[in-house]
C-alpha cells in the first residue's frame, strides 16, 4: 500500500503560540484512520493543513503526491471534507445544495446526486430546505457533499458531534461502507473514542500539538497492555478472598468477578479452570477498550 | 479563471437575494419611490397644479435670479423660456435634481447586496466549506462582484426605463421635449452609474471579506452614501453642476478607483490570509 499523506517534521505558529509541533506521520491508501486528542490538540489545524486552506510555518507535506501550500486546488478537486463548522446553506434545498457544490467541484452530475441521496437515505427529503433537517440528516447531507466528486481522500473533523446514538451508527456504517465500496481512504478527527474502535484501522493520538503515539490497535495493545483485566460472569465463589490459581481477582458485582492476568495465554486455563467448577454467562478484556488505551498514553506522557 | 465557477456562485448569490423578500422588496420599493414615484408626482402636479401657487410672488423673485445666474447657457435660455414658474421647476427638477436620485438607488442598492457577501456566508459558516473547495478567491470575488452588480444595474435600469416613460407621458404634451434623452442622462446611466456600482461593490465585497459582521460591513458601506449627499446639495443649492464633461470625469476617476481597488483585491486575494481572519 503506498502512502496518500505523508507529513514530515510539520509545525504551525498562530499569534506567536505554536498549535503544531513537529508533527510526522504517514496515512496509507485506503485505510480508516483515526487522529485522536482532547479539544485544542491541533485536530483541526491538521486537516486545514493538508488541505492547504491555512499555511504550515515549517515542514513537509504531501497530499496524494501535491504540496498544500504550492497544489492546494489540486488536492481539494479529489479530497472530501465534513467539518463541524463548515456548513451547508440552509436556505436552499437538499437537491440544491448538491447541485451548487458539484458544479463548485467541477463534476456536476444528477446521477452521481441521485444515487448519493440514495446511499444516504435522504432522496425523499431532497426538495427539503436543509434548515429542517436533524442534525443527523444535515451530517448526512454533508457526507453526500463530500463525496460528490468521487474524491480519493475523505477528511472528517468531529462527524458524530451533536448525533443520537442511532445517527452514531449510521454515520459510521455509511464511513464503512464508502470505504469498503469505492476505496476511499478516511482520515476521522474525534475526541469520543469509543466510536471510533469499530472503524478504525490504525490511530494517531495528539495530545497539545504533538504526536504522542500512532499505530495500529493490536501494536498499541502489544506496547500498553502490560496486564489482563478479565471481567467474567460466573458462580465462582473461591475461597480465598484475594487471589484464584494464583491469580489477584477482585469482586465487581454479586456474579463477577476481574482477574489480572500477566498475558492473553493464560485466559483460557483459567476459564476451564471456572469452568470444571461452576457455569460462565460472559467474559471480557476491560482495559484493551480504545479509551483505556488512551488514557493509557496520556498517562504515560504525564509521567514522562 | 474559470467561468462556470464565478457563474455559479453569482446564480446562488442571486437566486438568495430574489428568494429573500426582506431583500429584495426594499431594492425595488426604493428605486419605485425615489426614481419613478418622485418624479411622475413632481410632473404631474408641477404642471397640472402649478405647486408653487400665483401668489407666491416673493419666492419667484429669488428663483429667477437664481435661473439668471445659472452656469449652463442652455438650461438656462431653456428656463428662461418656460410659461410658468411651476413649469420651470418641473423642467429644472427633472433633467437635473433627479441625477443624485438615482445616483442614491445605485449606491443603495448595490450596498445592499454586496456587503453581505462575504460577512453572510461567515455568519452562515458556509465561508469555510467554500474555501475547502478547488476554486480561486479570485473567482469567489468575481462571483460576488456579478452577484451584486446584475440585480443593482438590472432594477437601476428597469427604474430609468420606466420613469423615462411615465415622465415623458405627463410632460411632453407641454414641453414638446423628451425628457432624459440627452448626453447627460446617457453618460450618467451607461457610464457612471456602472462605474460607480462596480466601485462600490468592489469596496464592500473588499470590507465585507475584511470585517467581521454584517453590521461592520453596513456600517462601512454606509459611508459611501455621503458624496451622494454632497451632490444633493450642491447641484441644489447651484454651486456644482453636473454637465456631461463633468459627468464623464466622474467616471473616469471612478474607473481609476475601480482598477486601483481590483489591485488591492488580488493582493488580498490568499486563501490563508482569508481563512485565519474570518474562520476561528
Amino acid at each position: 500500500m503506498t502512502n496518500i499523506i505523508e507529513v514530515d517534521q510539520v509545525s504551525k505558529k498562530f499569534n506567536d503560540r505554536m498549535i503544531l509541533k513537529d508533527v510526522s506521520f504517514t496515512i496509507k491508501e485506503g485505510t480508516i484512520n483515526g487522529l485522536l486528542g482532547p479539544n485544542g490538540a491541533g485536530k483541526t489545524t491538521i486537516i486545514r493543513l493538508l488541505n492547504g486552506v491555512i499555511e504550515a510555518t515549517t515542514g513537509i507535506m504531501k497530499v496524494m503526491g501535491f504540496d498544500p501550500q504550492l497544489h492546494g486546488d489540486e488536492i481539494r478537486k479529489r479530497v472530501g471534507i465534513v467539518t463541524e463548522s463548515a456548513s451547508l446553506y440552509h436556505d436552499m434545498t437538499a437537491w440544491d445544495n448538491l447541485v451548487f457544490f458539484s458544479k463548485i467541484y467541477g463534476k456536476y452530475d444528477t446521477k452521481r446526486i441521485k444515487h448519493l441521496l440514495e446511499q444516504f437515505d435522504m432522496l425523499g427529503f431532497k426538495d427539503q430546505l436543509v434548515g429542517s433537517f436533524s442534525t443527523g440528516m444535515k451530517k448526512r447531507i454533508s457526507l453526500a457533499k463530500a463525496l460528490l466528486h468521487n474524491p480519493k481522500l475523505l477528511f472528517l473533523d468531529e462527524p458524530t458531534n451533536g448525533l443520537d446514538p442511532e445517527g452514531i451508527n449510521e454515520v459510521i456504517h455509511y464511513l464503512r461502507k464508502v470505504n469498503q465500496e469505492e476505496g476511499v481512504t478516511i482520515l476521522i478527527c474525534s475526541h469520543v473514542l469509543h466510536q471510533l474502535e469499530t472503524i478504525c484501522d490504525s490511530y494517531l493520538f495528539l495530545n497539545e500539538g504533538r504526536i504522542v503515539e500512532k499505530g495500529a490497535k493490536k501494536e498499541l495493545e502489544d506496547k500498553y497492555l502490560k496486564e489482563i483485566r478479565l471481567l467474567v460472569e460466573t458462580g465462582l465463589k473461591p475461597l480465598n478472598s484475594q487471589s484464584y490459581m494464583g491469580y489477584t481477582y477482585s469482586r465487581r458485582g454479586s456474579n463477577q468477578l476481574e482477574f489480572i492476568l500477566p498475558s492473553k495465554d493464560e485466559i483460557t486455563s483459567l476459564l476451564a479452570n471456572i469452568l470444571s467448577e461452576t457455569w460462565i454467562h460472559n467474559c471480557e478484556i476491560t482495559n484493551r477498550s480504545l479509551e483505556a488505551l488512551y488514557f493509557d498514553i496520556r498517562g504515560g506522557i504525564e509521567v514522562e | 479563471m474559470n467561468k462556470t465557477t464565478i457563474l455559479t456562485i453569482a446564480r446562488k448569490d442571486m437566486k438568495a437575494t430574489f428568494s429573500s423578500k426582506k431583500v429584495w422588496v426594499p431594492m425595488i420599493i426604493v428605486a419605485v419611490i425615489l426614481c419613478i414615484i418622485v418624479p411622475a408626482l413632481i410632473a404631474y402636479f408641477g404642471i397640472h397644479h402649478d405647486l408653487l401657487g400665483t401668489s407666491t410672488k416673493d419666492i419667484e423673485k429669488p428663483i429667477n435670479a437664481f435661473i439668471k445666474d445659472f452656469p449652463n447657457e442652455e438650461m438656462r435660455n431653456t428656463l428662461i423660456a418656460l410659461p410658468t414658474l411651476g413649469y420651470k421647476f418641473v423642467y429644472f427638477f427633472l433633467t437635473f435634481m433627479m441625477i443624485p436620485f438615482f445616483l442614491m438607488v445605485a449606491i443603495i442598492n448595490s450596498m445592499v447586496t454586496s456587503s453581505n457577501s462575504f460577512v453572510g456566508e461567515k455568519e452562515r459558516n458556509t465561508l469555510e466549506t467554500l474555501l475547502f473547495a478547488p476554486i480561486s478567491i479570485k473567482d469567489l470575488f468575481l462571483g460576488k462582484v456579478l452577484a451584486s452588480l446584475i440585480p443593482t444595474l438590472g432594477i437601476s435600469f428597469a427604474a430609468f426605463i420606466i420613469s423615462f416613460i411615465v415622465v415623458n407621458i405627463i410632460t411632453y404634451p407641454h414641453f414638446k421635449v423628451i425628457l432624459y434623452f440627452n448626453s447627460t442622462w446617457m453618460i450618467l446611466m451607461f457610464w457612471v452609474i456602472p462605474i460607480l456600482v462596480l466601485f462600490n461593490i468592489i469596496l464592500n465585497v473588499l470590507i465585507s471579506a475584511k470585517v467581521k459582521t454584517f453590521q461592520e460591513a453596513q456600517q462601512f458601506g454606509g459611508l459611501l452614501v455621503l458624496p451622494i449627499v454632497g451632490i444633493i446639495i450642491s447641484q441644489a443649492s447651484g454651486m456644482f453642476f453636473l454637465s456631461p464633461f463633468t459627468l464623464f470625469l466622474i467616471g473616469a476617476a471612478l474607473l481609476i478607483g475601480n482598477l486601483f481597488l481590483i489591485k488591492l483585491v488580488t493582493k488580498f486575494s490568499n486563501r490563508n490570509t482569508l481563512f485565519q481572519s474570518q474562520i476561528h
